[in-house]
Parts: structure tokens; sequence; C-alpha cells
């Protein structure tokens, strides 16, 4: 799905990456592991330009991405935000609406299409969030610390939808703590200031001393 | 209720210093009228005030207009070309840096003496913030949100119009809620350099005759004047403020 020879970027206002090689298998659901600043953004922000840098090659223009924060316009509703890729591509239908309110069934918010963004909880934010992911029907997921800012129960159960939903696509993602999603990824990578190093199993992740010299890059 | 009261108490207890000063100091009334001989002047008067605020009223709220619209359309002409923003930036700056006295009398010899004057100087004063505001709104898209749209591969205008304006809408509010607070300036320099009503005509007037009372009569409406089209304009644009996602 995803091949990356001898990469290595930098963005203006972005931190540098190391040079990096890395391949993932389609169907795959990784995590990406890394302290801040090592250019975990950096790689998605590559992955997500369209051209991409030539040392990326990637079977599929058909990426989706989510944020850390639930990027969600205030004054639109949850429908409306979840087609909000095909309104601003002019695709805006009454079968994308039907299709938005679907997906909103699916992560169990049912009934809050015509609510508007800002007045939806943060997990219900993360919920719209998904729904988007989703509609775009893309093969590449790229997730960005989606959990992040969720207390402990809502991260779970964002893991879990995740995990019963994008069970078809290939998924990377970027996450501090590996264990909010164990069950679902079948594979870490590590990136540091130096290499990405991986795949790990997540297993070596189960205690907090081991993920901690993983991130250092001592495993 | 409390903001009425709080109102109420501060001008009770500047007027109380006012009425002191002119009864310790013992001053003429030409130098510094007390407190009852404006509100006597006013109160007789009415009409007098009034006819001259609305001048200055219309004044003011067409150059606020005016001024919101241009300053929001440069912004958005100039929002995406950091090389049309460096060339532009230096002449938006120069217009504010050339005090406004300085530029009236050559407004006066294009526009003459009627509004259209008063309304450039005003819009001048206003469009800058707005500006410079709304652009600042348009450069605040946090890194998430950009990378959120960019992965979306809409089309480039609807973007701007469904997703970036808005956005940049409680920032040019802002803009317009500080240009308010000087925009009266625009005006009453306007009037000041000729003019046949308007407050600040009234103020050079009563001047030129020694009414002393009127000239503080007519500051005192202009104040009244300045806070109530600053609390209309605050009003106004809080609507604004729905389109508020990110601080």
């Amino acid at each position: 799905m995803l091949t990356i020879r001898q990469l290595d970027l930098s963005y203006p206002g972005y931190p540098p990456l190391a040079t990096i090689d890395w391949s993932i298998v389609r169907g795959q659901h990784v995590a990406l592991l890394g302290r801040s600043g090592v250019g975990k953004s950096t790689l998605l922000k590559a992955l997500l330009e369209t051209p991409k840098p030539p040392q990326i090659q990637c079977e599929t223009t058909r990426i989706a991405y989510m944020a850390q924060s639930p990027v969600l316009l205030p004054w639109l509703s949850a429908r409306d935000n979840v087609m909000l890729g095909a309104r601003l591509r002019g695709e805006r239908s009454s079968e994308t609406a039907e299709i938005a309110d679907a997906l909103l069934d699916r992560v169990g918010l049912s009934g809050l299409a015509a609510r508007a963004g800002g007045q939806l909880s943060g997990g219900q934010k993360s919920r719209v969030a998904l729904a988007r992911c989703l509609f775009e029907e893309a093969e590449l997921v790229l997730l960005d610390e989606p959990f992040a800012g969720l207390d402990r129960s809502t991260r779970i159960d964002m893991a879990e939808l995740c995990r019963e939903l994008l069970v078809d696509q290939t998924v990377i993602l970027v996450t501090h703590d590996p264990r909010d999603a164990s069950d679902w990824l079948e594979a870490a990578w590590v990136l540091s200031a130096q290499q990405l190093s991986g795949p790990l199993d997540l297993q070596a992740f189960q205690d907090d001393r081991e993920l901690i010299r993983a991130l250092d890059g001592a495993l | 209720m409390i903001r009425v009261l709080r109102g109420l108490i501060t001008t009770a207890i500047l007027l109380t210093l006012w009425a002191g000063i002119v009864w310790i100091f013992d001053l003429p009334h030409y130098i510094l009228p007390g407190p009852e001989r404006v509100i006597s002047v006013l109160w007789t008067r009415p009409e007098l005030f009034v006819h001259h605020a609305l001048i200055t009223a219309a004044e003011i709220s067409a150059g606020l207009a005016l001024g919101g619209i241009f300053g929001l359309a440069v912004a958005c002409l100039i929002a995406d070309s950091p090389r049309l923003q460096r060339w532009t930036m230096p002449a938006l700056v120069i217009s504010q840096a050339l005090p406004v006295f300085a530029l009236a009398p050559i407004l006066m010899l294009w526009l003459g003496y009627g509004f259209a004057s008063k309304l450039a100087m005003t819009t001048l004063i206003v469009f800058f913030p707005v500006t410079a505001a709304t652009l600042s709104g348009f450069r605040a898209l946090p890194s998430s949100w950009s990378d959120t749209i960019t992965a979306l591969r809409g089309q480039r205008l609807r973007i701007f119009w469904q997703v970036r304006f808005p956005l940049a809408l409680p920032f040019a509010g802002s803009g317009l809620r500080i240009a308010a607070s000087v925009a009266p300036i625009g005006a009453v320099v306007g009037e000041w350099m000729g003019s046949a009503g308007g407050l600040g005509y009234l103020m050079l007037h009563a001047n030129g005759r020694g009414q002393t009372d009127v000239l503080f009569a007519a500051l005192v409406v202009l104040c009244g004047l300045a806070l109530l089209i600053w609390g209309i304009t605050n009003h106004l644009t809080r609507s604004l403020n729905r389109y508020q996602a990110f601080d």
C-alpha cells in the first residue's frame, strides 16, 4: 500500500524528519509512535500532499485524515460536517446526505444529524470526525492522535469504534499510547530523531518502562 | 441594571469633580463652564444638538460600513498571496501612519466640504484595523485544520467561501470593534477642516463665538454618540462569534 524509500523532509514550521524507509501492506493497522518533535506530523503532511515527494509510493490517492482535535465547523450540522468533503468538492446531493446520516448512525450518533457542530460534546465531535473519515471511503486512513484530549472511557469507546469500522482500510495511527488500541493494531513503528524502527510487537508496551525505552529508540 | 447603575455613579462622580474644580478655582464660565450651565444649554436647545449629532452619526456609521466592507474585501483579495501582501502592506501602513489631519486638506480639495470628504476620512481610519484583523484570522488556521481540509481535496474557491472566510469573520468583527472606537476621529476632524454641520462644526462655531457651554455640551454629546456607536457595533459583531472554531 505504502512504500517510502530514503525520505528526508522538512517543512517550514514542522520538525524535520530523519531519513526513513518504511513499507506497509494493504489492510494493515499499525501504530506510529514517537516523542513530540520527531517529525510524525511532518510525515503525515507529506502523505497528504498531492503530488507527494518522489520517495513516497502510495497505491491510492484516497487518503482520509483525522486530526488531533476534531476539526468541525461549529456552524454546520453534524451531517454537513460528515459530508464536508462532498460540499468542498461540489458533490453534495440528497444521496450524500443519506450516506452521512447512515454513518452517523454507525458511530452511535443517531438523531444528532441536525445538531450544530459547536453544540456537540468532545466525544461526539470525535465520532463525527470518524464518520467523516468513513464518508471519504478512503483506502488509507491516517489518524493523528485522534484520542488525545478525550477521557479514558471515551478513548476506549473510540478505539473500539475504529476497530469495528476501519476493518477494510489500511490504517496508520499516530499515538503516544498504543495500549489504547492494542487489541486492534497489528504492529508498531517507533520514530525517533535518528531513525524509524519496527515492526515491534505491541505486547512489549504493556509496561510503561518498555514504552519509554521504545520511544527512546532503545528497543 | 448593574451596568446602568455603574454608569450613573461614574457620571455623578465626574460631574461632582467637574463642579468642584469650577467652584474651588473660581473659574470664569468662558474658560470652564460648570456642569449646570452645560446641562442647561442641552436642555434648552435640544434640537440644535440632535441636528448636528445626526449628521456626525451618519458620517461615522457610513464610514464604518464602507470601511468594514472595504477592509474585508482587501483582506480577502490578498489573503492567499504573500507576495501581494508584501506589495500592499507598506501602502496600507502608510495610509494609517499619515495623520488624518494631514490628509484632510487634500480630501477637502478633492471631495468638497460635504458628506463625501468626512465619509472618506472615516473610511480611511476604519478599514486598516479591519484588514489587519481579518488577515490575522486567515493566518490563524491551525495546521490540524489545514491538513484536514487538504485531505478532503476540495475546490479552492469552495474551501475559501465555506471554510476559511467564515472562520476569519470573528477576527474581522474584533477589528471592526476596534475601528468603531476610533471612527469618530475621522468624522470630527473632517468637520473641523470645513463643513456646514456636525458636532465638530458646532464645536468650532461655538468656540469662535465664545460659547464655551455649547462647546462643552457638543463634546458631551459626542462622547455619548461614540459610546452608542461602539455599543451597537459591539452588539452586531458578536453574532459573528458563531463562526469561532478555535482560539
